[in-house]
């Protein structure tokens, strides 16, 4: 019986470590390239070499990269900061007011989680341009903010949140803002913070919207630097990966910052009910 | 009357203000001249040193040169143009000579007529014809695409063969010293991506064909061109004096690492293959091979990009004349970036200069840029059509049955057209 266990055991680790291998060679892959040169990339080498302080050196004298990592900085906080607030209000409208004309509206919101981006994009840009915001930082944030993912996933968790505390609250005289921000944010902090993490992934990365939007160097973002480096009859490959480790970075920290929040979060509205 | 005299009073400094802007503007050009590109090895650095150029005559122009991907530059354009708002668009945009046509054709009136503005017969003769629709002609051209025979003499060499032996030959003679070579060295002839349609691009318009006819109709099925180069795609693939390679880095590390012999393909490739240092002197260019039908030449061409003013740009003359003055007209800014970043040009007065005829080091002492000036010349002007890419992806999606011999080549190419006339509608 021992024996058949432990057999399993081994089983399951061998399997475990291959899948550990598969998803963390790429950031290995990744960091190696980060030390040698374009040639050595291509070469295949897989061991790290010297040329990091070069490769960092070429990427900062280059490319605008200071300026750059703050504009994708700014657009990602201001972002994040917006999604959170108008996300969760309209979630907290939708599940605190329900009427059967607001499941209707909600039911048609959470349909545009079909529309793929593609099919707005040109009218969005039509507005965009119509509204003089075309290449700057607020057209990108204004049309990033409302979220029906984000909705969905609050009103989800909100779910959780008992009716009855926002009773008593407005018995003892608070109003809605009052309930709102003393009351339920601060024991929702676990979904604020799942949300957050999602936000903040999906701003960091953007590609396609802030490609159309915005039209100069000074203005672009993080991802738009990069895709404009591999387009090239000689890549530069060392330098494109220490620019996608420094990309990369803000996501690790703010993932594992944030991760037992994470998990909280997206387990929360099950666990809770 | 104290309004109708402030109402003159109005229009006569209006006037005069409008008077003085217009003899500032005649005196001396103003303005942002805003330039999509990409390639932040070439294209980029190479538009800064035009910029730099006319901003010394020009003190008052100023550039923004915007630095994306090809793909994204593509993409930007579309979206703009189909929106049909033009606030968003560039004076200047770096388009690929193959997507020329589908950029001219589906946007009617976008792009300014240069034909009597750029003096073309000063350009290799295949450029001028790919971007000229109805008689017009658009877009400034810019680099070439000139496609030659790279090898590793030490491998030929031992193999048995002199440099002689590589010149002018046809892909029959190439496939036949590919054996040779496999045997005396064990090296592969060729890093060769079977499922990429690059070479057969060359094959093609070495012998003045293409996958559409001059009229821009499908052509695959008689198309005798397409018929020989997929005849010699198979052989590549039963030979075995292919170095399988897929995608762009593999076939890069096969010959940086010097897994092959030889490499057919364009210009451009240069910078990559002079990066491997410790092969200096050990490399050569002969002219591409060609196919084994009549009218086919050994030169060649595999991509190329143009400059493309956009008609309703705010300062469409000043980017005319930018791209007059120095991309049409400065023979010395064509030996810079040559010497500094191994574009090669298409703007023949500027492939008589010096540093056109200078020795390469790094090709035994060979004089390489004389020998590609030279292929220019004598590449077959042919109209690329609309759906370049559109008609590879059909040939590809055939290729593997070719391959493995399920279908003869005429099926194969019928069934192409089949798939390609279905997808574009014609």
């Amino acid at each position: 019986m021992k024996k058949h266990y432990s057999i399993n055991r081994i089983l399951v680790y061998v399997f475990l470590a291959s899948m550990f291998i598969v998803s963390v060679f790429p950031f290995y892959w990744m960091v190696a390239g980060m030390t040698n040169t374009a040639v050595e990339v291509i070469k295949g080498k897989m061991t790290f070499g010297n040329q990091t302080l070069s490769n960092i050196t070429t990427l900062f004298t280059t490319y605008n990269m200071v300026r750059i990592l703050l504009n994708s900085l700014k657009i990602t906080v201001f972002t994040v900061l917006g999604t959170l607030i108008v996300s969760s209000m309209a979630a907290y409208g939708f599940q605190t007011y329900a009427s059967p004309a607001r499941e209707k509206a909600y039911s048609i919101i959470i349909l545009f989680m079909m529309v793929p981006f593609i099919a707005l994009m040109i009218p969005l840009f039509r507005l965009i341009v119509k509204m003089h915001l075309l290449n700057t930082h607020i057209g990108l944030v204004l049309t990033s903010i409302s979220s029906v993912f984000i909705i969905f996933f609050f009103r989800q968790s909100f779910k959780a949140f008992p009716y009855e505390i926002i009773q008593a609250a407005r018995v003892d005289g608070a109003g809605e803002f009052r309930i709102f921000f003393s009351i339920f944010i601060p024991s929702m902090k676990s979904t604020y913070a799942a949300a957050a993490i999602y936000s903040f992934m999906s701003s960091w990365n953007a590609y396609l919207w802030p490609l159309i939007i915005l039209q100069t160097d000074k203005q672009k973002t993080v991802t738009l630097m990069i895709s404009s480096m591999s387009s090239a009859y000689f890549p530069e490959y060392g330098v494109i990966m220490t620019a996608i480790v420094i990309a990369t970075l803000p996501i690790i920290i703010v993932f594992f910052g944030f991760q037992k929040y994470f998990v909280q979060g997206m387990l929360g509205s099950s666990l809770k009910q | 009357m104290l309004k109708r005299k402030f109402i003159i009073l109005v229009v006569v400094c209006l006037f005069l203000i409008a008077s003085s802007i217009t003899y500032a503007e005649s005196a001396e050009k103003s303005g942002t001249i805003t330039i999509w590109s990409w390639d932040p090895n070439f294209n980029i650095p190479i538009m800064k040193e035009a910029a730099e150029r006319y901003t010394k005559d020009n003190p008052k122009v100023t550039f923004e040169i915007v630095d994306l991907a090809k793909a994204d530059v593509e993409q930007k354009l579309h979206i703009n143009l189909a929106s049909g708002v033009t606030g968003g668009l560039p004076d200047i945009a770096l388009i690929e000579d193959y997507n020329a046509q589908k950029y001219l054709q589906s946007y009617p009136g976008s792009f300014a007529d240069l034909t009597n503005k750029i003096k073309y017969s000063d350009f290799a003769n295949y450029k001028a014809s790919l971007m000229t629709l109805e008689g017009k002609v658009y877009g400034v051209p810019f680099d070439s695409g000139v496609s030659g025979l790279f090898y590793r003499t030490d491998y030929i060499e031992k193999a048995g063969y002199k440099s002689e032996d590589l010149n002018n030959i046809t892909w029959d003679k190439f496939i036949e010293i590919g054996k040779t070579v496999k045997e005396k060295t064990g090296k592969s002839m060729i890093g060769f991506d079977l499922n990429d349609g690059g070479i057969m691009r060359i094959m093609m318009q070495s012998a003045g064909k293409w996958y559409f006819d001059d009229k821009g109709n499908v052509n695959l099925l008689n198309n005798d061109a397409l018929k020989e180069a997929v005849k010699i795609y198979k052989a590549f693939a039963d030979s075995g004096i292919i170095k399988q390679t897929n995608g762009w880095s593999e076939w890069v590390a096969a010959f940086n690492n010097g897994d092959v012999a030889t490499v057919v393909t364009g210009v451009w490739i240069i910078g990559s293959v002079k990066a491997d240092k410790a092969s200096a002197g050990k490399w050569k260019v002969a002219a591409t091979p060609r196919l084994n039908i009549d009218g086919a030449v050994n030169a060649s061409n595999l991509g190329g990009s143009s400059w493309y003013v956009l008609e309703n740009s705010k300062n469409r003359d000043l980017a005319i004349d930018f791209l007059n003055k120095i991309y049409a007209g400065d023979i010395d800014f064509y030996q810079k970036i040559l010497t500094d970043r191994g574009a090669v040009g298409t703007y023949i007065p500027a492939q008589s200069s010096a540093v056109y005829s200078s020795e390469d080091a790094f090709f035994s002492g060979q004089k390489v840029y004389t020998d590609f000036s030279g292929w220019i010349k004598a590449i077959p002007a042919i109209n690329y059509g609309v759906y370049t890419y559109e008609a590879d992806a059909a040939i590809f999606s055939v290729m593997p049955e070719v391959y493995s011999g399920k279908i003869s080549i005429e099926d194969a190419l019928k069934k192409a057209e089949e798939q390609l006339k279905n997808q574009i509608k014609k």
